[in-house]
């Protein structure tokens, strides 16, 4: 098996097992891939896709680790990063968490008091943290463990 | 933060021809199509072996059981590191019954 399938390859194939997907659990949706920064994205769009996400995300989550499952399986080593979204779920959650991190980080930046978030998964995290980066006077740190592991805002 | 998924029902027809059309003593689609659509074409993609991949469906008081048959070198694939993977083939079939009314559990055979 080659050692590097090309990105583009990968997404052919996270495009053509998403489809049939789809078409299994018997919803309407449309299936779009494209490849960014050497990533693949693949994003569910239509009516009615509720079920593809599932409580608190739950369903997305799942169908984002078999995709990434499958395009490892057709490299057979080393693979791209793989982001699945339905409706745009994830991009508009992401979006509304840079909001509530950006506030409370101009709250720490005006008391002088350190927040503590609620925990989160790895990919919240960093939104988090990435976002924080941008305040100046403020700054980030993850603690606890697993699944426990929540981010903290200082002041700097 | 909460969020609460954007849970409901999918009336949508059936309009896939990809999969037998399982007719029912009844004329109903028989119980469970959507999820042993959903578990075999994710065995099926996760596999070397596609065509050693077998779904035998099981269907009591409308609870279905789906065990999955596979070529023996391809069972780590099908459940993954620490069963991430067949985890994760669960919760797809649990949505895909749930939206056809059933409840179905997904078991790999030895």
């Amino acid at each position: 098996m080659e050692d590097d399938v090309p990105v583009e390859d990968q997404a052919a194939a996270a495009q053509k097992f998403t489809t049939g997907l789809v078409e299994a659990f018997g919803v309407a949706g449309r299936v779009e891939t494209e490849v960014r920064e050497e990533a693949v994205f693949v994003d569910i769009n239509g009516e009615d896709l509720g079920l593809l996400v599932g409580p608190k995300g739950a369903t997305l989550t799942a169908l984002e680790e078999i995709v990434r499952a499958v395009v490892q399986r057709s490299t057979g080593g080393h693979s791209a990063r793989v982001h699945v979204d339905v409706g745009g779920y994830r991009q508009r959650r992401w979006e509304a968490l840079a909001d509530f991190a950006r506030n409370l980080a101009e709250q720490v930046k005006a008391e002088g008091v350190e927040r503590a978030l609620e925990p989160m998964s790895p990919p919240d995290r960093k939104v988090v943290h990435d976002t924080v980066a941008e305040i100046e006077g403020v700054a980030t740190a993850s603690v606890g463990e697993e699944p426990r592991r929540r981010v903290v805002i200082r002041p700097a | 933060m909460s969020d609460d998924a954007l849970e409901g029902s999918n009336e949508v027809e059936d309009d896939y021809d990809d999969y037998e059309d399982e007719v029912g003593a009844e004329g109903n689609r028989i119980v469970g199509s959507r999820a042993r659509a959903v578990v075999e074409h994710c065995a099926r993609a996760l596999v070397e072996d596609p065509d050693g991949i077998d779904v035998d469906v099981r269907e009591e008081q409308g609870h279905v059981t789906l065990l999955v048959h596979a070529a023996p070198g391809d069972m780590g694939r099908l459940i993954g590191k620490r069963g991430r993977v067949i985890q994760a083939v669960r919760q797809l079939v649990r949505a895909a019954a749930a939206s056809e009314g059933t409840r179905a559990t997904v078991d790999v055979a030895d």
